[in-house]
Formats: structure tokens, sequence, C-alpha cells
């Protein structure tokens, strides 16, 4: 854990500019499997210091690989330079963003450090029972990964705290033959925030759902092509999780509305059915913990929840201050950063449709002809909300009941036009985080969804 | 002696006190200076100062890696302790390896001290060029550095090579916008070795803002075809590293899931497609001068005139698998270019497309794509009809690169790979 050097820093802040000081240590821990060779086994430590100086709304930024007050100094004073060296050559007058509260916040998540041999033997278990129950797999890819953050937060005129983030996953990747010979794959990511005995003190506790997996890679093995055009499917909670991240959830970033997202002109209305519900939660959602919680952001903003859609209606952005103050919006932590030499930017945190009334076994009743869609392999959206994402794992439906598994698959679509048709929502939903989002810098960011029942344009052969 | 030099003799000693005799080493340390802009306003002036290091340790052929950034006594001697840990944790294989001695080398590529002043009305004119020539262009931000990185590579076999790099880089993100209908987002990227030329007129940037405010007027497909696709540069960079990936490299043969395993020296693709690897070459402003096996890289034909010469494999990969070693760090893509105007190559398109962007699921081991024609206009007898929306294309990677009808004389460089425009038929195309 990062000792603290950051809050003494304080008294050499500057007066008429605002300042944010941040000490940051990131750690990774990776292991790979592949057909039972070790083909990659490292370690990592990043630790610096950054500090970020605003003069009139410019911001200046500077960081460096060490952690001693020499450093500190040394970060403080460059990036006032560049602050000031912006101001200089601005043509426009420029203000500063109101202050904020400024308590301290210390939630306690320690970051659990463990032998690379202990991380290595679990890969090693999980691989053997792989290799041992399935031999006819054409190949197979046990990967774990941890990363973790550990950040010291002091601003000039907001709240300050000790943040940490730890999480880490084992992935199963399962590759078998198909019935022309082609190659199949399916992977499933187990794991989350916490460290490896918190997510993997008892490896059998896997088992049950990799038994699953291979189920249902058989299952895809056998598989047909999707009929292309636009069907009625229901999505599953993963590729919920996915729709509300990337086709809605990026829209609705203020950065992104000022670069002339869909979402700008929509706010305040409709542009999902009266079904659709999406929050984007700080920390915690139905009473739990959600997978990846945040309590402050590198702004020095407490987070909250910030609700982006209620009932159809578009009612909010994500912000950082600066974009808070434009859009006369209250700024709900959202601005973070992912290295010790990164500034923050305006990024989602644990992005959620809710849950509705129905149930799965209803919806696909419902159904005459159409599919079940329930995992995404990866997905990718634009300004204008136009999406695509690549189906993984997905049946087909025929008069009520699930039929023949899909090969490989895209769906793709409008949000705020696909959302619209949503007019069954599942009671449950299921939540992921164990990848990275991509913008300017990779972020952890949970994301979830229900079941729903809407019309999509599904591609095919 | 320099910095570096003092801190890879440190790590050398704690590395022999440790009885590690076999090892690989690398230290670097950089600085970027970074401009961005949001909505064309400089609003953000960024300088980072970073060291590197990073120790592999070979025990009785096993092998741990650790890195990290503080160079301090303790920190070395963390880095040595975690990859010695690490090293006799792992299992034992054969294929766990380093090059052989090289001989010991300097590499210098681009200007190392920047320029900041010259870069900053570099960066002015490009954003007044931008408001003046595109004027239904929403630049939602540029990202502007310079970045600097000086560095050591060392292993237990006597291979020293030491680098310095330096180059300036651009990266535009942007929208075409008329106030009332937006495009979706594009992207473009020049990495520049000086400030001799004004920004906008290097690399892809005039040809996707063009690109970008044409997509403001968009036509209807109906209907679901087979046609003729024009890659453009970037889009066929796109789909390359997709071949690459998926028939080529190291993991795909080590997993044994390539469909063109046992394809060496047959005919994987058309006789206009040739596909390189350049650690070095005038067309690029990167290079990349040695491997992180510790071998000296080498330019590298992996297709030659559609006849695959070799799969992309490192020591680890060649040693596990019996087949040759590729001294080349994957990286400096350069396909070679042919004899036909682009313009040429849209007038001979019947009904088809020109592909900007590719937004699809992963491509699966057999190389089946499907997804959404990003930047993409149609064409019909010869003529751009105007933007596409919502327009999907499926088809497999390797009839793409099989069914090549022609190759573009021009070539686009963004500094970092150099790619033509290419034609191909075969591909579905369905409107909305």
């Amino acid at each position: 854990m990062l000792q603290d050097i950051i809050t003494p820093q304080k008294s050499r802040f500057a007066d008429g500019v605002q300042t944010v000081m941040r000490g940051h240590e990131n750690r990774s821990r990776g292991v790979m499997l592949l057909n039972g060779s070790l083909v990659h086994n490292a370690r990592s430590e990043s630790r610096g210091i950054s500090a970020r100086v605003t003069k009139n709304g410019r911001y200046g930024f500077s960081s460096a690989a060490g952690y001693t007050e020499a450093d500190a100094e040394n970060v403080l004073r460059a990036a006032t330079e560049n602050a000031l060296f912006l101001d200089a050559r601005a043509k426009e007058a420029g203000r500063s963003y109101p202050p904020l509260a400024g308590d301290l916040v210390t939630p306690w998540r320690p970051i659990v450090d463990f032998e690379q041999k202990r991380l290595i033997d679990a890969c090693k278990t999980v691989d053997a029972y792989v290799a041992e129950k399935y031999p006819n797999l054409s190949s197979r890819r046990i990967v774990y990964r941890e990363d973790s953050q550990d950040k010291i937060i002091v601003t000039s005129d907001a709240a300050s705290g000790h943040v940490t983030y730890p999480r880490c996953y084992i992935y199963v990747f399962l590759t078998a033959e198909s019935k022309s010979g082609a190659p199949v794959e399916l992977f499933k990511a187990f794991g989350g925030a916490g460290s490896f005995e918190d997510n993997f003190g008892d490896l059998s506790s896997l088992y049950p759902e990799i038994d699953k997996l291979y189920s249902q890679l058989m299952d895809k093995a056998e598989g047909v092509y999707a009929e292309a055009g636009v069907k009625t499917v229901i999505l599953g909670g993963m590729m919920g999780g996915m729709l509300a991240h990337e086709a809605v959830g990026h829209t609705v970033e203020a950065d992104l509305v000022l670069g002339g997202s869909v979402a700008g002109p929509n706010l305040h209305k409709r542009v999902a059915s009266d079904l659709v519900t999406l929050i984007d939660y700080a920390n915690t959602a139905f009473g739990e913990t959600v997978p990846l919680p945040v309590y402050l952001d590198d702004e020095g903003t407490l987070a909250k929840d910030m609700p982006l859609i209620e009932n159809g209606i578009l009612t909010g952005y994500m912000n950082n201050r600066e974009t808070a103050q434009h859009f006369g919006m209250a700024p709900a932590g959202n601005a973070r950063a992912w290295d010790f030499s990164d500034e923050p930017l305006i990024r989602m945190r644990n992005t959620a449709i809710q849950p509705g009334k129905d149930t799965l076994e209803d919806m696909i009743a419902s159904i005459d002809d159409g599919y079940y869609l329930i995992d995404s392999s990866n997905g990718q959206a634009d300004l204008t909300g136009e999406f695509m994402f690549g189906v993984s794992l997905g049946y087909e439906i025929k008069h009520g009941k699930l039929g023949h598994a899909l090969l490989d698959t895209t769906v793709s679509g409008i949000a705020f036009e696909m959302l619209k048709t949503v007019d069954m929502v599942s009671s449950n939903i299921t939540w992921s985080s164990s990848g990275f989002c991509g913008k300017k810098q990779p972020m952890p960011v949970g994301m979830a969804g229900p079941e729903m029942r809407c019309k999509i344009t599904i591609g095919g052969r | 002696m320099s910095e570096l030099k003092n801190i890879s003799a440190a790590l050398k000693e704690k590395l022999q006190a440790a009885g590690i005799t076999k090892y690989a080493c690398s230290i670097s340390e950089g600085e970027k200076q970074e401009l961005n802009t949001e909505q064309s306003k400089f609003s953000l002036f960024r300088t980072i100062f970073s060291k590197d290091a990073s120790v592999t340790a070979f025990i009785d052929n096993r092998k741990g890696t650790a890195s990290g950034n503080d160079l301090s006594d303790e920190g070395l001697q963390k880095l040595v302790d975690d990859a010695k840990a690490g090293a006799e944790s792992s299992m034992p294989d054969d294929a766990n390896d380093i090059a052989e001695y090289q001989q010991p080398e300097e590499f210098h590529n681009g200007p190392y001290e920047a320029d900041m002043e010259r870069f900053y009305d570099r960066l002015v004119e490009a954003l007044d060029t931008v408001k003046r020539d595109y004027p239904r262009i929403l630049l939602m931000q540029l990202i502007a550095s310079h970045n600097k990185r000086h560095g050591l590579y060392m292993n237990s076999n006597g291979t020293a090579f030491e680098w310095w790099d330096g180059n300036y880089d651009t990266m535009m993100e942007f929208a075409g916008n008329d106030g009332e209908k937006t495009t979706g987002l594009g992207y473009g990227s020049v990495i520049m070795g000086d400030l001799e030329k004004p920004i906008l007129d290097q690399g892809p940037l005039r040809m996707k803002l063009a690109d970008a405010e044409k997509s403001l007027d968009t036509v209807s497909i109906g209907d679901k075809f087979e046609g003729t696709v024009i890659f453009t540069p970037d889009a066929l960079g796109d789909f390359t590293y997709t071949l690459e990936e998926n028939f080529i490299s190291a993991g795909v043969v080590l997993a044994g899931t390539s469909q063109w395993l046992d394809k060496v020296g047959q005919q994987v693709a058309s006789d206009k497609f040739t596909l390189r690897l350049q650690a070095q070459d005038d067309r690029l402003v990167i290079a990349n001068p040695f491997t992180s096996d510790g071998y000296k890289a080498e330019n590298v034909t992996l297709i030659e005139k559609g006849v695959l010469n070799c799969h992309l494999l490192n020591l680890y990969a060649a040693k596990k698998t019996g087949r040759p070693l590729v001294k080349n760090t994957g990286y400096g893509f350069v396909v070679e270019p042919g004899d036909t105007p682009v313009a040429d190559m849209i007038k001979n398109v019947k009904r088809g497309l020109i592909v900007g962007g590719f937004s699809g699921g992963e491509p699966g081991a057999n190389g089946e794509f499907s997804g959404v024609a990003k930047n993409s206009f149609y064409v019909e007898n010869g003529e751009i009809k105007g933007a596409v929306m919502e327009t999907m294309i499926n088809g497999n990677l390797q009839d793409v690169f099989r069914n090549v009808t022609a190759v573009s004389k021009e070539l686009v460089s963004d500094g970092r790979m150099a790619f033509p425009y290419l034609a191909t038929e075969g591909v579905t195309i369905s409107g909305n």
C-alpha cells in the first residue's frame, strides 16, 4: 500500500489555480497456460506521482516515475508551467469551475499479494481438470490476470482520499472442431473485485461453470448460421450489459456529447421504451457492492450514482467537473485515470440496465421464430448510437423453444431506435467486469443487464 | 558512463549475486510532451517523465519475468527477486531461450529533442486548416505529442543494444457535422520524423477528413448482393492485421488452430498481394530494430505475390513447433502497392462499396467475418453515389485476399505502417 507523502504537498499548492495531486501505483500479475505449456509468467509494478494544475480552465499536467518528495515538487512545478503556457496563448477568457465538498474518503479494501507459484498452481489445477475431463478439445487456454490500483488523491478545492481497486480473474478458453472441421471457441471469465483468495479460495467452485461452458461449446460445434435480417431476439444479460456500456453509455459521456453525439439533441426526450432504466452506479446497487466500486474520482469528486435513462427518457450525462459546469449538472465522480501518468477522463463505472418483471422462460415461450443471444465476444458503438456486437454464444428459438446453437455472428442497430422495441425485461440481471474499456487509456468497468426481448438486425452468412 | 549504463551494471551484479546465469534485461527512460485540444481549443499540456525496467530470468529452462519503474537499488533488487521467484515457480520448457550473441549496436531513430514551439505552431496551423478547408468537420479532439525514449537491452549471452528514439505523433478524432446531422466517429493519425511539412499534408489525414464530410450525404441500399469492395488503406490495415493474427501469428501456430499450418510455400492469396514486416523502411518513420528475444530485427516478407513464405514465429514458438524462427518484432506492416490508380479502381466497380472501416465481431479461426461497414461509400457503375449507414458486410478473410482484382499505385503511410487501396470480389453487402 502507498505511504502518504502526498498530503504534506498541499502546502505547496499555488494560489489562483486548481490543483489535484495523485500518488498512484498499478500492479499486474499474469499467467497463461496454452495446452498445458506456460507461455506467459510475468509480474509488473508501476508507481509515480502526477499533478494537474488548472488555470482559467486550462490544464497543465505532469507526472514522474518516482515516489519521493522531490518527484512531487518537480511534477507540481512542471504542471504549473504547462498550465501557464496554455493560458498565456489562449485567445479567449477561461473560467474556473466551482469548488466541491472537501471530505476525506478512505474506503478500506486491501491489496493482498500472493506468490507467483500460487497463481501458476491455480492455473495448472484448472488446466488439469479441463485436460482430463475433456480430452477431445483441439485447444485450451487458462489465463490468470490481476490488476490493481492504489491511489492517494489530494485536491485544493474538492475531496481527498486514499482508494484502492484490486481485481483478479481466471479466463478459460476452450476450442473444438465444428462439424465442418473449422475451429469454434468459447470463453468464460471468473472472478471480480478483490484479491486472489477472495475469488479463488476454492477452485472447484469453477468446475460446474466450466462443464456448462464445454456443453455450450459442443452445442456450438454443431451450430448453424443465423438467418440474416431484423429478428425478434432475447438479449442475454451479458449482451444487455454490453449494450448499456457501448451503445448508450459512451454516447452520454459529456465529452462525447460535446463532440456531437446523438445524446446531445435527445436530453429529456424518449430514447427507449418505458421498460428501460439505465444507471451508472458508483459503488452500491440493489443493496450490494457493485463489481468495481468507486468512492472518489481522480478530480476529488465524491462518487454518486448517475441516472442516465429513466423509464425510457434520457435524463443525464456522465461528467467531469468542467463539463458538469458547462451542462449545469452535478459531477458524480466519473473522472478517472488508469496509470499514474494519465490525466482523468470521463469514464463509466458500473453501468446497468434495471431488471423488470418477466421470466426468461416466459420470454422464450413468447417467440415463434427468433434467437436467444447469450454472450458477446466484443462490441463497438459510434457517436450516432450505431452499434455492433459480436455474438459468441446464442441459440435459435423455434415455436417457443430453444433450438440449434449458433455459429459466431453479429448484431447491429441504432441504440435509441432499438431500445424503443424492448417489450419484455427479465427480473434478474447479470454483471460482468473482466474487461477494459478503451478511450485513450484503458479502464476497468462493470456492466450489467437483464434479459430483454427486442427487435434487432442480426448478421448471417 | 550514462545513468542507464550504471543501472544496467548494477542490475547485472544483482543477477549474478542471485545466481542467475541466464537472463535478459531492458531498461529505458523517456519523456512525452503532449498537447491536447477539445473542440479545437488547446485544453491540456501534459509532460510525462517515465522509466521502465524488465528482467527475465531463466533457471533450468524455467522462465519468469518481472517489470516495473522503480530503478532505485531496492527497486532493481525487487525485480531480480521477483523474476527469480517467477522462474522457480514456473514449469521447465526446452523452448524457453534467448538469442545467441549478437554484435553490440546502437540504434538512433527520429528527432530525439523536441521543438515544442514549432510543433505548437504546426498544430495551430492544422487547426486553422481544418476550419478553413473542412467546414463540415467537428474536430472533437487532437492529441499531439513529442515522444523520446532512450533504452538498453542486454542478455547473458553478451548482447547489448542501446537505442534512442524520437518522433512527433498526432491523432485526430472527428465527425462530419452540419449542425443537424452527425456522422460516426472518425480517427486519423500520423507519426512524423520532422516538422518540415504541414501536419495535415501527411499520411491519411486530409483523405479521412474529406471522407468524414462526405459521409453526411447518405444513400440507402435496400437489398443484399455480392459485389466489389475497395478497402481504403486504413481498412486494409485492419483486415491485414486480422489475417496475420488468424493464420500466421505465433499464437495460432502454437495453438494449432491456424488453417495455414501446412501452407508455407503455397499460394494462399492473390498474386497481386505482397505483405512485408519491415524492421527498417524509408516509407515508415518508426523503426523496430531488435526483437524481445535479443535478435537484431530483419525485414521479412510474410506473403510474396500470394505465396506464404513463413509464419511469424518468435524463438519460443519456433523451438516449440520445430518451425523456422523469424527475427522480427511483428510491427511495421507494409503491403506493396500495385499499378492501378484509385480513380480507375472505382471506375471499374459495377456495384459495391468503398470500405473505410469495419466494426465487426472478431473473425473465428476459420476467417468468417461479419460486421458493419463504417465510413463507407456506395459505388454503382463506377460512380460514388453516397455514404452508407447500417450496411453490413460479410465474407471470409481468406477469400478477401484470394479474390483481389486490383491494388492501387497510391500507398498511404501513417509513419507506423503503409497500405495501398485494395479491391476484392465476393463480399456480401447487406443494406438496411
